[in-house]
């Protein structure tokens, strides 16, 4: 049986390393041979290798489903990706509460809000309500967190009050960041009044939206950024994990 | 004979860089001081509150960025995936406490010169900690720069000085450039509050929160304060609540802050409040070295290079204006013509 090489992985389907993806999208073209002919040559254009339509269907008048195959030919480097901050692995509900009982030994106090004009709280609501999604309960639901959600379009400074008034561990904050300069400015907004505050060392700062990736959190001054396929059980992993190693370095 | 950014700031020990906004060239920037610093055999240390010399922009992926190339001896405070993945030699000095998304910041002395991507501690006091201990391993100069437009590393609490980069990224209009340029300057250069007048201490968290109402009953409380003075964060909000609240009482009020970066504005610059009763000042100032323009915004438009320093020259005056990347700059022309 062939190994797996750790730093050259790609995708499989039948055996390992055969480079086998699935893919489906939708054209705005009628249901046709021509259809069939431009989504070939889009997978092609793709990077993908003898790609095939297995499967194609009308959507409704002008507009044709997709289903593909197509052989991918790059890998990634996952030796390289393993290192400080992208290595955590996700704890359970009970492995959670069990942890902060054991390395923090309070409840966690977290404090969610969707700021300045976004009205978007799903996201804020999946995190923090007893209700979560998916099956996984929100945060609120865990005996170590004590949670408080303001809602949405809440100003930063109002957001930062209430975090200090309760003595929050963690402000999680959503945000759907766009191109425009207004979404990412409500962000760093947040950050800069944590520090004119004074409460900067004090609080982890979380970050959450649809684009939001490890390294826009960093930019953005958050100490870690969440987004689509976060479970409430992700973003509680980090903060246990996070202010259990904040106890320890101000114990030591 | 204009003179280059490495010399306008040479005396300053620790050197924000800090931008108005995402792509207004403060990388560019940060890569001309090195090249120039290099040139004079200055030995530096490098840090980053957000993320530098990355190769695509992590909103825009189609935007490319600035490499940071530094010399052989540079001093450096990155994180340990970030300092492993440059493949640099170098000697380990420090591996602090500090956790950012990236990985954990360390402090490390180059022992040969290449690009690397810098990320080091996002909040400030972590960022004068790594700064100060770069300093004490032998760094004569530390460079900081910024993120997006993020201030916090220009407070006095942090930096000894400041270069602000702006640019065609804030505007199709070069004369909202110009103005939103202006009043970034006028809050960094925010007058420092006189002594001598009674000043009505805000409690925590006040100037957050207060609505226009709470106002109105601490005005009406205290008819004889001028001034008030705000520990923390002063938010936009407030002022224009207070304003409010000062105008139907016919008062000039001054609202005093312990440095610039704690002033949140939104609308409104600092010289329209004073205009209209309300004086910001500070307790300690910035020192604006330069100031420093990109006239290209990344997939969209480009401005006049020379129009658009020009315009600012007039309003802004004594604080000198680059663009490094110009062929008027010295810096290139030396570069061009160079050993």
């Amino acid at each position: 049986m062939r190994s797996v090489d750790l730093k050259a992985v790609r995708p499989y389907a039948d055996h390992l390393d055969d480079g086998l993806v699935q893919l489906s999208f939708t054209l705005p073209v009628p249901y046709s041979l021509a259809a069939r002919k431009a989504a070939l040559e889009l997978a092609g254009r793709m990077g993908f290798e003898e790609p095939e339509v297995v499967h194609y269907e009308q959507l409704t008048d002008g507009y044709t489903y997709f289903v593909m195959y197509g052989r991918c030919t790059q890998t990634v480097d996952f030796t390289s990706l393993q290192g400080e901050g992208f290595d955590i692995e996700y704890m359970g509900e009970d492995e959670i509460e069990r942890f902060a009982a054991e390395h923090v030994g309070r409840p966690i106090v977290v404090v969610g809000a969707s700021t300045g004009s976004d009205t978007h709280s799903v996201g804020i609501d999946a995190m923090l309500n007893l209700k979560g999604y998916h099956g996984h309960h929100g945060l609120e639901g865990y005996r170590s967190f004590k949670t408080y959600n303001l809602g949405s379009q809440v100003p930063n400074g109002v957001l930062l009050a209430k975090a200090i008034e309760v003595g929050a561990d963690a402000i999680l904050v959503s945000q759907t960041v766009t191109q425009q300069n207004l979404h990412v400015h409500n962000l760093t907004e947040l950050v800069e009044m944590v520090e004119a505050e004074g409460k900067r060392r004090e609080m982890i700062l979380a970050c959450g939206g649809p684009r939001v990736t490890n390294e826009l959190a960093k930019e953005l001054g958050y100490d870690a950024g969440f987004s689509k396929g976060t479970y409430p059980n992700h973003l509680a992993t980090f903060l246990v994990r996070e202010l259990a190693a904040r106890v320890g370095a101000s114990a030591a | 004979v204009t003179p280059l950014l490495s010399e306008l700031t040479a005396s300053t020990k620790r050197l924000a860089l800090v931008g108005l906004a995402k792509n207004t060239g403060k990388t560019v920037a940060l890569a001309a001081l090195l090249r120039e610093l290099e040139a004079r055999g200055r030995r530096v240390g490098v840090t980053s509150v957000g993320r530098d010399g990355e190769e695509r922009d992590a909103i825009d992926f189609r935007i490319e960025k600035p490499r940071i190339e530094l010399a052989g001896g540079s001093l450096v405070a990155t994180t340990d995936v970030l300092l492993r993945a440059s493949t640099l030699p170098h000697e380990l000095l420090e591996q602090t406490d500090i956790r950012t998304p990236l990985g954990r910041v360390l402090i490390a002395r180059l022992r040969g010169p290449g690009a690397i991507e810098v990320a080091g501690p996002s909040g400030a006091a972590d960022v004068r900690a790594v700064s100060d201990a770069m300093l004490s391993y032998g760094a004569e100069q530390v460079l900081i720069d910024g993120a997006i437009d993020r201030r916090a590393a220009s407070s006095p609490d942090v930096a000894d000085g400041l270069v602000m980069s702006t640019g065609a990224v804030l505007s199709r209009n070069i004369e909202e450039v110009v103005r939103q340029t202006v009043e970034a300057v006028e809050l960094v250069r925010l007058p420092l509050a006189e002594n001598g007048f009674q000043a009505l201490r805000l409690a925590p968290r006040f100037a957050l929160t207060a609505e226009g109402e709470q106002l109105a009953a601490l005005l009406d409380a205290h008819p004889d304060a001028r001034r008030l003075e705000v520990a923390g964060a002063l938010p936009d909000r407030f002022l224009r609540e207070l304003l409010h609240a000062a105008r139907r009482r016919h008062r000039e009020l001054g609202v005093v802050v312990s440095d610039p970066t704690k002033v949140f504005l939104s609308q409104r610059g600092p010289a329209w409040y004073a205009a209209q009763g309300i004086a910001i000042q500070t307790r300690c100032s910035i020192d604006l070295k330069a100031i420093t323009v990109n006239p290209v915004a990344p997939q969209s438009h480009d401005l006049d290079s020379a129009q658009l320093r020009a315009l600012l020259a007039e309003t802004i005056g004594d604080v000198p204006i680059f663009d490094v990347l110009d062929t008027d700059y010295a810096g290139t022309r030396s570069l061009a013509t160079g050993p």
